[in-house]
């Protein structure tokens, strides 16, 4: 596997799984935020 | 128009129906402006991340790293999108800071504590110009010929249209609602689709086997003036309307400065998975499984179409629409807010009361987009829109901003209007002398013009307007007598 192939898989995990987890974190944001929508 | 199946067609209509959902749903809730145009200052990280990503990844973006993969390879990425994140570190840890400590709605809004009023029409009108989505409108019109085999101008209006009803009904919370599930939708789908390209080709090894070693050669062969041309581009990050709100919009510093350093990571991560299948598109031409004569800015989605099954393709399409509308919603947005907040409110009507000023945004955005599809329509180049677009808000708004936010003493009346006026009185003619006098060159796939021997391309104009800007503001700074501003 040359170098430029580990780099580019690496990439993809950071994009696959980097945006799944920053995507979760919004998910339990939004429950407060919805919330705050539901009280007013 | 590509074979597509029925499934990825309800894709397709289901994601395109639960935007518009999203906007009703927030239609009656705001408060007042600034939780219409600022969600109340309460943006947290992970939201931060999934707005900026979005916003800042039209298609433009997304065609053109892949067109300059298809045909330079690596470079796209080393020359093109690396300086960026060199500019985002920059905003993170020197900018974002300073634009925080003060209340600022609006970019104009500094320019205003830094040199009064008439500085602050100058940058509305700045800001509203390169807010217009002209090119997002365009961008759909050729979404909805190649996806769905409409007329362009169907294109625009249907998938153009439904961004502006969920902007206009919305305001800032449904767009970084919509923003927030568009980036999922446009990371992960990019990811899947790299294994099934590979797949399509018979492997990495054999991409760097096939094309030539030039494709992995990480400066190509462009010239030095065009890369750092490209590399300034960059800049404009510095003074990004949609990025400066974003700012505003934040909780804190604190969660700007931490979703922008992640947000270099996935954004390094997009481009270069772009870069790659574009490669990818390139091998398979070469091998002949995608036709010889595949344009280079389409080559992403002919690749796309070959390689992913039924379903995945449809998330593939959601996917590009995705990027295109997160930017369309969120520079409309922008601009109403230049027409009411910056304009409007302090020019005419300093009394208007919040749900004046939303319907007055609501007013702005809808011309915007009017204003944005005639342009849109009209041009038969949009390259050379896209740089008038980009050289403008460098041009007039970069100096004036840093020069005031670092030298507090530089903060005079004159200098601020004279470097905004003349960088943005000097963009437009230079533009439009060179869009209408010189020839455009399709090898080159830019307006040229002979000045003294010297082949000067439309993206050369920066090297004299800003240095305009610049001599603008000393001459200012010079012979305003006043007190400096604040």
């Amino acid at each position: 596997m040359s170098n430029w192939e580990i780099f580019t898989w690496i990439t993809v995990i950071i994009l696959g799984f980097g945006s799944v987890a920053v995507f979760v974190l919004f998910v339990k944001d939004i429950k407060e935020i919805l919330k705050k929508f539901h009280k007013e | 128009m590509y074979e597509i199946a029925t499934i990825d067609y309800i894709i397709i209509a289901l994601y395109l129906a639960g935007m518009v959902g999203v906007g009703l749903w927030f239609a009656k809730k705001h408060t007042d402006f600034e939780d219409f145009f600022l969600a109340s200052r309460s943006l947290t990280t992970p939201l931060l991340i999934t707005t900026l990503i979005s916003t800042y990844y039209g298609i433009d973006v997304l065609f053109g790293d892949s067109q300059l993969g298809f045909t330079n390879g690596v470079v796209a990425w080393f020359a093109y999108a690396r300086p960026t994140y060199a500019f985002f570190l920059i905003a993170a840890f020197l900018l974002a800071h300073r634009l925080r400590e003060d209340d600022f709605k609006s970019l104009p809004d500094i320019l205003d504590k830094y040199y009064g009023k008439k500085t602050r029409y100058v940058g509305a009108v700045t800001s509203f110009i390169y807010s217009l989505p002209a090119l997002s409108l365009y961008g759909f019109g050729m979404l909805g010929e190649v996806i769905l085999g409409w007329e362009p101008i169907m294109g625009m209006v249907v998938l153009g249209g439904i961004a502006l009803v969920y902007t206009l009904t919305g305001g800032f919370w449904a767009v970084a609602f919509t923003d927030s599930i568009q980036f999922v939708l446009m990371c992960v789908v990019l990811a899947m689709a790299f294994p099934f390209a590979m797949n399509l080709i018979g492997g990495f090894d054999e991409m760097i086997e096939v094309l030539e070693p030039s494709y992995f050669d990480t400066m190509g062969d462009m010239s030095i003036w065009l890369i750092i041309i490209y590399a300034s581009t960059g800049l404009s990050i510095l003074v990004e309307p949609t990025f400066y709100q974003r700012i505003f919009a934040a909780k804190s510093y604190k969660n700007v400065r931490n979703a922008l350093v992640i947000g270099i990571f996935i954004w390094g991560s997009y481009d270069w998975i772009i870069t790659i299948i574009a490669m990818a598109a390139k091998v398979a031409v070469i091998q002949g499984t995608l036709p010889f004569d595949v344009a280079p800015d389409a080559a992403l989605l002919t690749i796309m179409v070959a390689a992913l099954p039924a379903g995945a393709l449809g998330l593939f399409m959601a996917g590009v629409l995705s990027t295109e509308m997160s930017t369309l919603d969120s520079y409309c947005l922008v601009a109403g807010g230049n027409v009411a907040y910056d304009i409007y409110k302090p020019a005419f009507k300093p009394e208007a009361s919040d749900q004046e000023l939303i319907k007055t945004t609501r007013h702005g955005i809808l011309l915007s987009w009017v204003l944005g599809f005639a342009m849109a329509i009209s041009f038969d180049q949009m390259l050379g829109l896209w740089v008038f677009m980009a050289s403008i808000l460098i041009s007039s708004v970069l100096a004036p901003i840093l020069l005031g936010m670092y030298v507090p003493n530089f903060r005079k009346p004159l200098a601020g209007f004279l470097s905004a006026g003349l960088g943005l009185v000097s963009t437009v003619i230079l533009n439009i002398y060179i869009m209408t006098n010189g020839v455009f060159d399709l090898e080159e796939e830019t307006y040229i013009i002979d000045w003294f021997g010297i082949d000067f391309m439309l993206e050369f104009v920066m090297y004299i307007t800003v240095p305009i800007s610049l001599i603008g503001f000393f001459v200012g700074v010079l012979f305003d007598k006043g007190d400096h501003h604040e």
